[in-house]
């Protein structure tokens, strides 16, 4: 008896959940678009969400945003992306969590004939041509042009000459390939400085600090890092502050994040590359809106990319 | 059969599975999208891998064991399959060479466990930093990706109508239930779970079972390293992560108890059931993920109570 009381218990419950997390559904009579990042618990992510709800509100989409709990589960994103196309969506925005991962996904939404729109990381344009799949547009900033703006920042701040750590993405992941790759370009013209350490702290701030603390272990004279993302970057600095070296290293990093916007405003960080991520998810729906009206697009859409530092 | 009897046998798998029939129903009257034969269909094939890992979980879990390295193995032996898929290796003996070494990782587990006398969540949880280190080692990182059309039929292909990836799992669920329930092997589980100091009285080797046991476990992982590396078209060294949980936690709603002795692959298939239909109905249903994590652990929650009132009854 106790269990049938139970059971009946938790199905009530499980239903007062479904009913009360329910959005607007089918509120309003627009199409239905789904934007699917990585992850919603990084303010890159969160910022582009808001830039989609201001677009879907103004053309009057019902938005529909998810993402997996982490950032690297390409499984579960697949997943949320084949359960997007049960629903019927009616166009797909979506930032890859693995660059060739998210090929097979994007095949089944052209087998269903919902156009998938790129944003900020690309699919690999190699493995999606190979398989035949076609995406609308891409949508974002060109991280290799950042990575060089960073790079050259770099090189003007230690006047040519200097050790440099390095602090990686997840490899493999084409943002944070291309900014790495941007930088050695830049940095390739000034022979007297010397890259000592390049590992990968995989995006988070945790990581950032641990792994910086062991390469300040081993190159205590280090002169300037340059972290591939502001959480990294973020994390770095407690190390770097931790071992009493505050204002010795000079910190370029990449996004922007308000967090490091203040640092670089109190001078604690030289600079970070701003990417627009809310200009991001407010073009993607705005797209993904003419798609669905008929209308031909750019297969590109670049978003403005600067570098922010104390004097502007 | 009496009805106390019954319920005492049978009520917990009756009551997952009512569960899970009452889950389908809300989400049917919430949304037009989820009883279709395509939607279904899809939840299948997206539970299929976590389900695959679970048995394997199910029966270390039995002996009163854990395996937390299920995830990093999937991840090591997925690397390693890919690698010699590359290589131009037939896909049949890559397939062989994936297992075996997910079923290397899983005997290491059981020696440590059964010989060297470690508890199960520390050797394993040292399996899953080892395994997860080999993978990430011996692929410098980066995922090794593009396979052939005859490799991708292992997900993407259709037995009938029905998702390759579901005809394995119920393959597997069915050899397992098989074994589980009408071998010496089975019995011996249960056997050592219910109490490991008599199953030694009684003659029982049970450190060679146990060692048997992880490496199952071991094995099925790799085996949900195959499809997922197929379903994916690519094997990443940081696949894989926090799948033993979602594994363990599907064994447990399926009313495996984690003090050993009791528990049933049926219960675990619908445990393993319960996670995907939710995760797909609250796709569906447009709910922010976060909400989604909230559930899913209130589902583990109420399942475990479950059990505590059975076990009242029981005594």
């Amino acid at each position: 008896m106790r269990t049938t009381l139970l059971l009946f218990t938790s199905v009530v419950l499980l239903a007062g959940l479904a009913g009360c997390g329910r959005n607007r559904d089918a509120e309003t009579q627009g199409p239905t678009i789904a934007l699917v990042v990585k992850t919603l618990n990084n303010p890159f992510f969160m910022d582009m969400q808001r830039g989609a709800e201001e677009s879907a509100n103004r053309l009057g989409v019902n938005l529909i945003v998810q993402a997996a709990d982490r950032e690297v589960d390409v499984e579960r994103q697949m997943q949320i992306i084949e359960n997007l196309i049960q629903r019927k969506v009616d166009a797909l925005c979506v930032t890859p969590s693995g660059t060739t991962e998210i090929v097979p996904a994007i095949l089944k939404a052209n087998q269903s004939g919902i156009p998938v729109l790129i944003v900020d990381t690309r699919a690999d344009v190699e493995a999606l041509e190979k398989a035949g799949g076609k995406t609308a547009t891409f949508i974002g900033s060109d991280n290799y042009e950042g990575g060089k703006i960073a790079g050259a920042f770099m090189v003007e701040l230690l006047g040519g000459a200097g050790k440099v750590a390095i602090l990686e993405g997840i490899p493999g992941h084409e943002t944070g390939d291309s900014r790495l790759k941007g930088f050695h370009e830049s940095i390739s013209v000034a022979p007297g400085i010397e890259v000592v350490a390049s590992q990968t702290a995989n995006w988070e701030r945790g990581q950032g600090f641990n792994v910086f603390q062991n390469i300040l272990e081993a190159n205590p004279d280090i002169d300037g890092l340059f972290a591939a993302n502001d959480l990294m970057a973020l994390g770095a600095m407690e190390a770097i502050s931790a071992a009493g070296k505050t204002g010795q290293i000079i910190v370029v990093s990449f996004d922007a994040l308000d967090e490091a916007r203040e640092a670089v405003e109190k001078g604690l960080m030289a600079g970070t590359v701003a990417q627009y991520p809310k200009e991001m998810g407010r073009i993607a729906i705005e797209y993904a809106f003419k798609v669905l009206q008929g209308e031909t697009i750019p297969e590109y859409l670049p978003v403005k990319i600067e570098l922010v530092k104390k004097e502007n | 059969m009496k009805r106390r009897e019954f319920i005492i046998h049978y009520g917990r798998q009756f009551g997952t599975l009512l569960g899970l029939i009452g889950l389908c129903v809300v989400l049917w009257i919430l949304t037009p999208h989820f009883l279709t034969v395509s939607n279904l269909l899809n939840v299948a094939q997206q539970t299929s891998i976590n389900a695959i890992i679970a048995v394997g979980l199910t029966f270390v879990i039995i002996t009163a064991g854990i395996d937390l390295s299920v995830g990093s193995i999937l991840a090591f032996s997925g690397v390693v399959l890919a690698s010699v898929l590359r290589a131009g290796c037939p896909i049949a003996l890559a397939m062989l060479v994936g297992l075996a070494v997910g079923m290397m990782c899983g005997l290491l587990n059981g020696v440590l466990i059964s010989f060297g006398r470690i508890p199960p969540f520390i050797s394993t949880l040292g399996m899953m930093s080892v395994a997860r280190g080999s993978a990430l080692l011996y692929t410098s990182g980066r995922p090794i990706s593009g396979f052939s059309e005859n490799f991708r039929f292992l997900a993407t292909g259709k037995i009938l109508f029905i998702p390759a990836p579901v005809v394995i799992m119920l393959a597997v669920y069915l050899i397992a239930y098989f074994v589980l329930n009408r071998t010496k092997f089975g019995r011996y589980t249960y056997a050592i779970g219910g109490n490991e100091e008599a199953a030694i009285l009684s003659g029982i080797n049970v450190k060679l079972y146990k060692t048997m046991v992880y490496g199952i476990c071991g094995m099925l992982s790799a085996l949900g390293a195959i499809i997922l590396t197929a379903r994916l078209n690519s094997a990443q060294p940081i696949a894989g992560m926090m799948y033993e949980l979602d594994a363990i936690a599907a064994t447990v709603i399926g009313g495996t108890s984690l003090m050993g002795g009791q528990g049933s692959v049926i219960g675990t298939l619908i445990g393993a059931f319960i996670m995907g239909v939710l995760r797909n109905g609250l796709n569906l249903l447009g709910v922010s993920s976060f909400f989604q994590q909230v559930v899913i652990g209130s589902v583990i929650i109420v399942a475990v109570l479950m059990d505590m009132a059975l076990k009242k009854q029981r005594d």
